[in-house]
């Protein structure tokens, strides 16, 4: 068995466009840096290998030992709460997933919809969820309009057709506020909360935080190296270098756009806001968003 | 009395309860090296396993020895090479549900215990020559594969494909499963195929509709689909000929092979690894392996087939470096 299956996995979750993929560049550098030999420099489509995200068919195929075209979504829902507890098979990598999963999905019987058997915790990313609109925008070609009704919907979800294949399965999310308060109120995990708002306006302290929860090297002055190399500019330049990020999807410009936040109250409307705040309130209060006054 | 069926595939004459339209019911001459099982029974009766650390919550595994449990599916265990046996979760499961996950999961365990090497891909044979696309899930090797079938090409097999020791391919699971937006866009009469199982929008193509290669097909070269080579920063690939790479080191190759046995996982848990892997290193050397770029969309991929000739790759080679 590999030491990684020894150490059992973490998930990095999140609602799309919330800084996953920063999280995921982030520890790859952390241990480039702490290293016994760091290589040259980090390269986006060769160095990203943090573990499979939890929605990838070819993993569910391995763990599941068929081929997950051949169940239905519903089918899948129920079964991939027992993919997971197994490491990848020829993976030598390290096992922090990618999750944009909310914790349970209709058809997942009440069960998680993620494996937590052997699972060491969580990080849960969130963003505010006007940023999240336009950054949604931007990456799925979207309009703001579509964005924030998709923010609102119960029954959002990722890869929702059943017509086609593709490399992931059916991901349910549900509204923003379901999704953020399914991983941080779950009792099955141990779970750490930060906000990209966070990661942005305190990096060494919440990106230490980050470190010390996954046992990662957390000395300060790697923290804050890694930090300085995966600043929203340094990774436009390293997307630069690879002529294009292998997770960027078709019709999309770049990954690595702005990073900036605030955008949302710039770009939505004071209506498009106002429905963000009505319906999302509870949870953006409670992780201290600001939306529009609803009255 | 239980009818039993004959049915015809990687070698083996299978005697099956079950009717198994994917398999061929016509034996290929001289190939046949086997004969093997296929029976409902009672899983409770199965003896306990000493469960290899490579199985899964769904997968056991240990030497000759596999099973699968799928909640609300059923039961599946493939041993000692000779036999595969099944069990319904409950009266509701259909044979076409059953089928599905026997003559693939269950079949490819058994090929395995057999000491076949069983990829996961497509083969496909013209003028008694066979090509093998590798890929995987959902990369387009099915209809990828039908677009050829349309230019003459017979189906060898599908989702496994099983290459004996002297390369040549053996006739195997003889259906293409298409999902719906395929089938519309390359003008299918969905509405009159079978769905691969109840509640899905992928449909499976059978013969008489689908032509089939019934004979063991030498082995020319093994093509790895990849969509993706074109996207970062180039032209738009929908405007691409289908183009392939040069041959790949024999290094690459046996990792990117290995990397594509059909449940690899089985081989590590069924402790036959090494037999994988000198299997794999054997193909290589004596098989080209290349890259093989598909455009992205069912209709550039089968507009971009014209005078294309797979079993030449070095026609192929054009822009995609390996």
């Amino acid at each position: 068995m590999s030491n990684s299956q020894d150490q059992g996995y973490w998930y990095l979750a999140s609602y799309p466009k919330s800084g996953n993929t920063w999280c995921r560049v982030f520890i790859t550098e952390l241990m480039r840096l702490a290293s016994a030999e760091p290589n040259d420099g980090l390269n986006l489509n060769r160095d990203i290998e943090t573990g499979a995200i939890a929605s990838s068919r070819l993993w569910l195929d391995d763990q599941l030992g068929i081929n997950s075209c051949d169940l239905s979504f519903a089918e899948l829902d129920a079964l991939r709460g027992r993919a997971g507890d197994s490491a990848w098979l020829f993976a030598e990598g390290e096992r922090f997933h990618k999750v944009h999963d909310g914790f349970r999905s209709p058809d997942s019987r009440g069960q998680p919809v993620v494996s937590t058997q052997g699972c060491r915790g969580v990080v849960y990313i969130l963003r505010h969820p006007e940023d999240v609109a336009v950054s949604l925008s931007h990456f799925f070609s979207w309009s703001l309009q579509h964005c924030v009704d998709f923010l609102l919907d119960p029954k959002a979800a990722l890869v929702p057709g059943e017509f086609r294949g593709g490399h992931q399965v059916r991901q349910h999310m549900g509204r923003w506020d379901q999704h953020v308060t399914s991983w941080v109120d779950q009792q099955q995990l141990p779970v750490l909360p930060i906000r990209y708002e966070d990661m942005l306006a305190n990096g060494l302290e919440t990106f230490s935080l980050l470190a010390e929860f996954l046992n990662l090297p957390s000395d300060p002055q790697l923290v804050e190296q890694a930090i300085e190399n995966t600043t929203i500019d340094r990774l436009k330049k390293l997307e630069d270098e690879v002529d294009g990020f292998a997770e960027k999807p078709t019709g999309c410009d770049r990954f690595f756009r702005s990073g900036r936040t605030g955008e949302g109250a710039e770009r939505l409307t004071i209506e498009q806001r106002k429905k963000l705040s009505e319906g999302l309130s509870d949870a953006m209060a409670r992780f201290s968003y600001e939306g529009v006054s609803i009255d | 009395m239980t009818q039993v069926n004959r049915h015809f595939a990687f070698g083996m004459e299978i005697r099956s309860d079950l009717v198994l339209p994917e398999l061929s019911i016509r034996q290929e001459e001289g190939s046949i090296d086997a004969c093997v099982e296929i029976k409902r029974s009672d899983h409770t009766q199965w003896p306990e396993l000493e469960a290899s650390p490579h199985g899964t919550p769904t997968v056991d595994l240990a030497p000759h020895e596999w099973r699968l449990k799928l909640e609300g599916i059923g039961w599946f265990r493939a041993s000692q090479g000779k036999t595969v046996e099944w069990e319904r979760w409950d009266d509701s499961v259909s044979d076409r549900d059953i089928r599905t996950f026997l003559v693939t999961s269950a079949l490819g365990a058994l090929a395995m215990q057999r000491g076949s090497l069983v990829l996961h891909g497509t083969a496909i044979a013209r003028d008694g020559k066979a090509v093998v696309l590798l890929g995987r899930p959902a990369t387009g090797k099915s209809t990828l594969a039908w677009c050829f079938h349309q230019q003459g090409w017979r189906v060898l097999s599908s989702e496994l494909v099983v290459i004996g020791a002297d390369g040549c391919v053996l006739p195997g699971l003889q259906q293409l499963k298409l999902w719906h937006d395929a089938a519309v866009a390359l003008q299918l009469d969905w509405a009159q195929l079978p769905v691969v199982r109840r509640g899905l929008k992928r449909y499976a193509l059978l013969p008489p509709e689908l032509a089939v290669h019934q004979e063991p097909a030498q082995l020319q070269c093994i093509y790895l689909l990849n969509r993706d080579q074109a996207a970062p920063g180039s032209d738009d690939s929908s405007q691409q000929p289908l183009s392939c790479s040069g041959p790949l080191s024999q290094q690459r190759a046996l990792l990117l092979v290995r990397n594509h046995a059909f449940h690899a996982r089985n081989y590590r848990g069924m402790e036959t690894e090494s037999q994988l892997f000198l299997q794999a290193s054997a193909l290589v050397r004596s098989h080209p392996v290349h890259f093989l770029r598909v455009p992205d969309g069912v209709s550039p991929m089968a507009d971009a087939l014209a005078d294309v000739d797979l079993l030449n790759p070095a026609a192929l080679q054009e822009g995609v470096t390996a």
